[in-house]
Parts: structure tokens; C-alpha cells; sequence
């Protein structure tokens, strides 16, 4: 499992509609947005990497608003330990 | 209310985000770290491009488990990219060399103990030199070593061996920059820093996919366009509609190798409309063919030739562009220019270098608050490592050149040695050095032996089938992490540490210093390439002159900084106030000059108050009335060089019977350098498994050529055989290929061309003339290929 906290860039003014389509995806937890309202604080959740990358291209896919994602922290300690156990 | 461990996670990740953001967290937690459940987090830096960001790795129980940009980082200020967050997972894959190998007389690599491979190594070396002169063997390094590793084996080999046969990586990607700072000012890197992108209102983005290759600096870039879009300008001149082009309000699309035309005809739209700085001009500037000073008016009418229209039918970039891009450049400042292998690696890449600075100059876009003519190093320690520590073979710590004598009196001094030890005469450069390396019996090849670390030029070097059988047939070291096709053509194999391994101090392209605190042990019997250096030197007999020979790293590389720190002390590029203590303690290390442990570093140089160096007379006299002062010039009238370079386009342009195309090489986001790292790591080698051409659709169409297609590549020195991406990123003509695939047929550099910049001897790699044909229906190729058998048979004979 990743966990992120990452940074969402939205359009200028475009804050409040971002954040309600926001909650269309499950995936997505909304912490807090900027003074500017250009950016927000959230983590994604996914399987995998593979899967992030995935849920980062729907949601720039399907909210036109997003102009970039972020991210500033990713836990995947999960994943290290899978790496070495297929290595063991 | 019960918190889960996993709600824990999910708010400290938030509280990162928000402090790299500088937004006000709320959250529940007190301290972002907790809830994350490592033992401790290490500072460190990020080794995957010349950005410098700060990072934190987080360790439990011995193991590297987490890793997070550093919000009190200036370089970051906690962001980090794709390659930064998962690049280090690839030092647990399971291909790690662990062991030291010697390839046996079957030819195969037999795992021998330390003692025992680095006795072969001395003995070979030492043999070598008494039977082929000292300068037979030679050291080739790494923009991405630590810098008190090149600092050591440059010390081994020009102080100790007395020979000069050093050479590192970053004269394929840097050279050209240096030669361009060094011939303008005097002096090698940057006026300014990173500081200087908030406070810029134009930026001059040259030959750089900055959102690819230093994504980090380009969100900088992004958000302050994003914030003021009307205010701010973006200018991109490349040929390649890139990532970084799409949030440009001016594209100038030349043809590669032909934007000094470009940089000319912006000069003259300059003069022509009078934006020019006098003062700047009359007090600061110097006018020069290189061979002889003129005055302005002279250099006016030299750059009259450069009409936007004549330009325009020169390049193919458009006239109104050219215009526009002038009036931005000189009347909408402070502009910043920021360019990487797109300006240096080049034939001509240091009068390409040169005309970017005399935008800034007769502009006076420089020694001011967001004005800065500005080098992105492409490796994370090519500044630091080599550039200042003059591992290259032609320099001396603090980038000196080894021919003046005052400079080799200094350094000599400071190593302890008689005087006359080093070697006056520079060796080989790289091109050079891989030319003439060969078999004992070879009378025609003077270098028999070769120390690699930390690259892969068997990979990475232009027309590297040509340098192959060379490396094969002499005595060839290296000391890497992994299998590469270097190693697959070497005689001894040295397993090397991880930069998180073992740590020391990297410095960025912004001149600043950063140390990496060592995270954890390294595997199997891998080793520091400092220990390596220093057991190399003792059993060479050169013990005294590399004392740090133990095995605690820490304290190793620390000795080995504090002993450069007095190398350079009394030099332009001072760094003696930057201690390992000051930047243990410090979020966002220094940058020199910094000529005492109080000095809190250097953002700006060349302005007195900012810039230590204006008022210390044991090292440069500089006018006390001077306000800006470069003190760098060779002539002592503090000017820069403003130059009237000649237009020469590529050594290869493209021809229009038989390699009628345009054919660029570079990096992709995902991948860095020849994959080595980042191909090991499932995630980054699923999402960009294997390399591409990109044409545009209507050469495609022409050709016959379909989207996935497999074409193949053709230039006058190889091919490869590569699946079309058929899109509208490049122009017409004009052919892109990534270069981090290591399968034999898709590694373009048997197809690049090795010629150089005769100033700065950097390749050009950016620019030959090639052919495509169509081979063959959409075919999966996304073999994720890496060398993971040291044993594998080398896929050509040499």
C-alpha cells in the first residue's frame, strides 16, 4: 500500500469545484488548501505504484481544473520489504 | 477518537506536503514525524540530477524504509520528483554487485577478497607505469561521486602517481559551460543561485527539458507563471516542443546547432531598439573577437549580418519570435537564463554559452536580483566534485589549471609535496584519453590502465562502439554498484557503496554544499570508493599523502573535506567556512565563497557586500570604489567578455541524400543516465521500459512509418533499431532518442557522433545526421533491459 501527502495545483479560482470533485474519488483525502486557493494538501492511496501513477492521470484526466500533482512524501515501506523478500 | 496507525501515516504525509507548501497545517499531529515508524531520519541529498534537494531517508532497523524531501531545503523546499522518491529502492536490488571479482584467465570473473583484487589492481598499476611511463594509467570519474572522493583520487593521481591522466563524466555534460563562464568571466559558475527563479519576471529557457530533466527547478519556474501569468514570461529556444516549451509564451523552435544565430539576432534587436544597459556596458563590459578587444560600435555591426529574416531561413525559427523574445529578454526583467545539454553538448557549446551571457551582459541581466546567466549541471556532483575539486586533467583544486605555476606552487604546498611534483603538462581529456586506451602491445595507444568509478562510458561515450575495444584490451577497473556494459568489458570489479551507504558532500549547481549523513551499511562487501582510493594509494606506497585510510566512512570522508577545505582556502572558490559541523547542523548546507566558519555562504558574486571574495586582497585585488567587480578577468580591469563569435553550425548537418535527418538525444523524466539505477527500480522501468525514436507525422508519413512501428536509425557510425513514436513534438526533420536503454540495438550512442568542441572538448552529442527506414510491424520491446550477470558476453565483438 503508498501513501502520499501531496500538492495539488489548480487553476486560479478554481478551488471549490476542484475540491468537490474531489470527493467523486475515494482514494483522496483533502487536509487543507492555500490562502491563494492554487494549491491543496491531500494524500492518495493505492496498491502500488503503478497504481498511483494511474489514479494521478485519471484525476488530471477528469478534473480539467488540476493543473499538476505533487509528491512531497510517499510511504512505501511495504514495498521494501517486498523487494527483499524476493531478493531473500 | 482512536487514531489508526494508518491515519497516523496519512497525516504526517499531509504535514510534509504542507510544510514544503508553507501552508498552515491543522492537523492532529504535533510532529509530522510521528505515526511514521522508521528509527530514525538521515539528511541527505538527492543523487539523481544536479538539482541538489534535500532529502530525509527514513531507517528502521538498519534498512533504508521511507524517503521525503526536506521542506527546510532551498533547493526543494521539500518537493521532490519521481526519481528522487524511488530511485534509491533500486540499492535493495537483488542485482547489487556484493563482492570483488577478477576476471580469470578463462575470462570469466572469479569472487576474490579485497586484499586480493586491490593487490591485482596496484601490481597491474604499478607494472603498468614502470614499464609505460606514468602517465599510463588513468582515473576516470563521476559527476556523481561524493566530492571527497574525486577530490582523493585526484590528489592520488596527480600529487602521488605525478600524472595528470584524470578525467571525469562531466566533460560530456558540463565542459562546455565552464569553458563558457571561464572565457566570459573569468571564472567558472554561476553569478547567482536558485534564490534568484522567485525574484526573476522573464526566464531564457535554452536547450533544457527542464520539466524532464530538473523538474524540481522547472516547478519553480511553473508556479511563478502559474501565479502571474500576465506578468511573468517564459521563453523556450529548442527544437523539440517539450513539456517545458508548452508553458512558454515564446517558443523559438531553431534547428539544433543553429541557435547562435538566434542569440545574435536577439543581440541586434537589442541595439537596434536601444534596450541595451550603457552604464553596464561602459563600466563592466569588454568587447573581443577572442583574439583581439573592439569597441561597441564594432560588435554592433558585427551581429548586423543577424536579420530576423535571414535567421528565420538560417534556423527555421520565426522572425516575429525572435522580436518578441528580445523585447522580453531586455525590457521585462530581471530575466534569468537557464540552460543544460542543449547549449553545452555541442561543437560549438562554448560560444553558444558565451552568446547567452552577452544577452546579460550588454542587458545588465546580471549581479542583480533575478538577473543571472545560469548553468543547470545535469549530475548531482559535477560542480562540486569535479569541477571544483579540478578533477578533470587539465585543472587543480578550486578549478586552477594545473599549467600555471603559482597555482601547482600552492597546491603542492598544500599537499605536502617537494616542489615540481605535479606534472605541468594537462593529460589527455576524455575523448582523447578513451582514443588512445588500449592493449600493452599497442604502440599506437599510450594509456594501458584505467580506474572507472561511478559511470558507464562503455554506454555513455558518442560513437561508444568505436572506444570498446580499447577498454577491452587494456587493464580496466571499475567500481560501480551494479552490472554495466562498462563492467562487462573489465578485467576487475570493485562493488561500491550507495550514496545512502556511506555520505558525504555534494554540491549543486548553485555553488552550494550539502552533506549527506551515512543512512546505512552497505551490502555483502561492498565498499565506499573513498576506502577504495585510500587502499589503493596505500599499497602504491603513497600512505602519507591519502591518510584517511580506515574503515569508519564518517570520519574518512571528513578528513578527506577538511583536507580540501585547505586545499582551496586561499582561492576565488573558497569554501574553508564550510565544516562538516556547520552543515551537519544546517537544513540547506552553504554556498561559497565562504571563507570563514561565521560566513553565513554566497548567493550573489561579484557585488561588494554580497560577495566576500571583492574584499579579500590575498586572493584578488579588486577597486575599492568598485560596486559590481569581476574579478575573475584576466586582463585585472574587472570586465567581462562580451564576444563576437562567428556563426559555425554542426559538424554533421544533415544531408539531404543520404542522412537527411536531424538526429538529438537526451533524457526522459523516469530514467536516468544509462538506467543503470533507475531501470532496476519496476515502477520507473514498467512506465518507460525501452527507448524511442520520435518523429514527426509528416516525416513519418513520408516514410511510411506508423505509430510503434520499428524504424531504423541509421547515421554514418551505426544504427539502432527503435519503435516510432510518431508525434508532433519535434519539428519535421528533425529525430528524438532517449539514451538510458541499455539493449544493444536501441543504445543510440552507436549512433551519435564523437566530435568535440575544440575549447572545451564536450561531444557532441546533441546533434548528427541520420537516416530512418521502416523495419518492421509494432513489435513489444519493453524488455526492461539490464546487465544483471557480470558474466554476460559483451553483445558485439571487440
Amino acid at each position: 500500500m503508498v501513501i502520499t501527502g501531496s500538492a495539488i495545483y489548480v487553476q486560479p479560482g478554481s478551488g471549490s469545484t476542484v475540491l468537490e470533485r474531489l470527493k467523486e474519488f475515494p482514494e483522496v483525502t483533502f487536509h487543507v488548501m492555500s490562502e491563494s486557493g492554487a494549491e491543496m494538501v491531500v494524500n492518495l492511496e493505492a496498491e502500488d505504484h503503478r497504481a498511483l501513477e494511474v489514479l494521478c492521470a485519471r484525476l488530471k484526466e477528469q478534473i480539467e481544473e488540476i493543473v499538476d500533482i505533487t509528491h512531497v512524501y510517499v510511504n512505501f515501506e511495504d514495498e521494501i520489504a517486498k523487494i527483499r523478500a524476493d531478493k531473500d | 477518537m482512536d487514531i489508526t496507525r494508518r491515519d497516523m501515516i496519512k497525516l504526517s504525509a499531509a504535514a510534509f506536503a504542507a510544510a514544503a507548501l508553507n501552508i498552515p497545517f491543522p492537523g492532529a499531529v504535533r510532529s509530522s514525524d510521528e505515526g511514521i515508524e522508521v528509527d530514525n531520519w538521515v539528511k541527505g541529498t538527492c543523487r539523481f540530477c544536479g538539482t541538489g534537494c534535500g532529502v530525509f531517508v527514513g531507517v528502521r532497523k538498519g534498512q533504508a524504509v521511507g524517503i521525503r524531501g526536506n521542506p527546510k531545503a532551498d533547493t526543494n523546499f521539500g518537493f521532490l520528483c519521481v526519481k528522487g522518491f524511488k530511485g534509491y529502492m533500486s540499492m535493495y536490488h537483488p542485482d547489487r554487485l556484493l563482492y570483488p571479482l577478477v576476471k580469470g584467465q578463462d575470462g570469466t570473473f572469479k569472487r576474490v577478497s579485497w586484499d586480493q583484487a586491490l593487490d591485482v589492481v596496484a601490481n597491474k598499476f604499478k607494472d603498468l607505469r614502470q614499464k609505460h611511463g606514468k602517465d599510463s594509467v588513468a582515473y576516470y570519474g563521476s559527476g556523481q561521486c561524493m566530492t571527497e572522493e574525486s577530490y582523493t583520487f585526484n590528489k592520488l593521481w596527480k600529487g602521488g602517481l605525478r600524472s595528470n591522466m584524470v578525467e571525469g563524466n562531466p566533460r560530456l555534460c558540463m565542459a562546455s559551460a565552464v569553458g563558457g563562464y571561464v572565457t566570459t568571466f573569468g571564472t567558472d559558475e554561476p553569478a547567482g543561485g536558485y534564490a534568484d527563479i522567485e525574484k526573476a519576471k522573464t526566464y531564457f529557457i535554452v536547450g533544457s527539458n527542464m520539466s524532464e530533466c530538473h523538474p524540481i527547478i522547472f516547478r519553480r519556474v511553473a508556479r511563478r507563471k502559474l501565479a502571474d501569468p500576465d506578468n511573468i514570461n517564459v521563453i523556450v529556444c529548442e527544437p523539440r516542443m517539450t513539456t517545458t516549451a508548452r508553458i512558454a509564451d515564446i517558443w523559438l523552435p531553431a534547428d539544433p546547432g543553429t541557435d547562435l544565430m538566434v542569440f545574435h539576432c536577439m543581440a541586434r534587436e537589442i541595439i537596434k531598439n536601444g534596450w541595451t544597459d550603457k552604464w553596464f556596458i561602459d563600466n563592466l563590459c569588454r568587447f573581443t573577437t577572442g583574439a583581439q578587444d573592439v569597441d561597441f560600435n564594432a560588435y554592433a555591426q558585427f551581429i548586423e549580418q543577424f536579420t530576423p529574416e535571414v535567421v528565420q531561413k538560417q534556423t527555421r525559427c520565426p522572425a516575429a519570435n525572435i522580436r518578441e523574445a528580445a523585447r522580453l529578454f531586455a525590457t521585462q526583467g530581471p530575466t534569468m537564463s537557464l540552460w543544460t545539454m542543449g547549449l553545452n553538448q555541442r561543437t560549438r557549446g562554448v560560444w553558444a554559452n558565451n552568446l547567452v551571457h552577452n544577452l546579460h551582459l550588454i542587458t545588465g541581466n546580471i549581479c542583480r536580483d533575478g538577473a543571472d546567466s545560469f548553468s543547470l549541471t545535469g549530475q548531482p556532483n559535477a560542480c562540486g566534485g569535479v569541477r571544483e575539486t579540478g578533477t578533470l586533467c587539465h585543472l587543480l583544486p578550486g578549478t586552477r589549471p594545473v599549467a600555471n605555476p603559482a597555482v601547482r606552487a600552492q597546491v603542492e604546498k598544500a599537499w605536502n609535496l617537494p616542489a615540481g611534483t605535479i606534472d605541468p603538462k594537462p593529460g589527455f581529456h576524455t575523448m582523447e584519453m578513451f582514443a588512445k586506451l588500449g592493449g600493452e602491445a599497442e604502440v599506437s595507444k599510450p594509456l594501458k590502465g584505467m580506474f572507472i568509478t561511478t559511470t558507464n562510458p562503455a554506454q555513455s561515450l558518442p560513437n561508444c562502439h568505436k572506444y570498446h575495444k580499447g577498454m577491452k584490451d587494456a587493464f580496466l577497473v571499475v567500481a560501480d554498484i551494479f552490472p554495466t556494459r562498462t563492467t562487462q568489458l573489465a578485467d576487475v570489479i570493485l562493488p561500491a557503496a550507495f550514496i545512502y551507504e556511506k555520505g558525504g558532500v555534494y554540491g549543486c549547481s548553485e555553488r552550494r554544499s550539502q552533506i549527506t549523513e551515512k543512512c546505512v551499511e552497505p551490502p555483502g562487501e561492498a565498499k565506499a570508493d573513498l576506502w577504495i582510493a585510500a587502499q589503493l594509494a596505500k599499497r602504491m606506497g603513497l600512505e602519507q599523502l591519502i591518510p584517511w585510510n580506515g574503515n569508519d566512512a564518517p570520519a574518512m570522508y571528513q578528513k578527506a573535506w577538511d583536507d580540501y577545505r585547505e586545499c582551496v582556502k586561499l582561492t576565488e572558490h573558497t569554501l574553508y567556512g564550510i565544516t562538516y559541523d556547520r552543515l551537519k547542523k544546517m537544513d540547506e548546507g552553504l554556498q561559497w565563497p565562504c571563507p570563514n566558519e561565521k560566513h553565513p555562504g554566497t548567493l550573489r558574486r561579484y557585488v561588494r557586500g554580497k560577495d566576500p571574495i571583492m574584499d579579500m586582497p590575498e586572493i584578488v585585488k579588486v577597486p575599492p570604489q568598485a560596486h559590481i567587480y569581476f574579478y575573475g578577468d584576466q586582463k585585472h580591469e574587472g570586465r567581462a567578455n562580451v564576444f563576437l563569435r562567428p556563426y559555425k553550425g554542426p559538424e554533421e548537418p544533415p544531408d539531404p541524400k543520404d542522412y537527411p535527418f536531424f538526429l538529438t538525444t537526451g533524457r526522459v523524466i523516469e530514467q536516468w543516465h544509462s538506467g543503470t539505477m533507475t531501470m532496476r527500480v519496476p515502477e520507473i522501468a514498467r512506465s518507460q521500459p525501452n527507448a524511442y525514436v520520435e518523429i514527426n507525422p509528416q516525416d513519418a508519413k513520408q516514410y511510411g512509418i506508423k505509430n510503434g512501428d520499428l524504424v531504423k536509425v541509421v547515421s554514418r557510425r551505426g544504427f539502432n533499431i527503435l519503435p516510432a513514436r510518431v508525434v508532433k513534438i519535434s519539428l519535421p526533420g528533425i529525430l528524438f532518442v532517449p539514451w538510458f536503454d541499455q539493449n544493444w540495438d536501441r543504445m543510440i550512442n552507436r549512433v551519435t557522433i564523437d566530435a568535440f568542441d575544440e575549447g572545451s572538448k564536450q561531444p557532441e552529442f546533441k546533434i548528427c545526421a541520420a537516416r530512418i527506414e521502416r523495419v518492421g510491424d509494432p513489435k513489444d520491446v519493453a524488455d526492461m533491459t539490464v546487465i544483471s550477470d557480470v558474466n554476460a558476453p559483451f553483445p558485439d565483438k571487440v
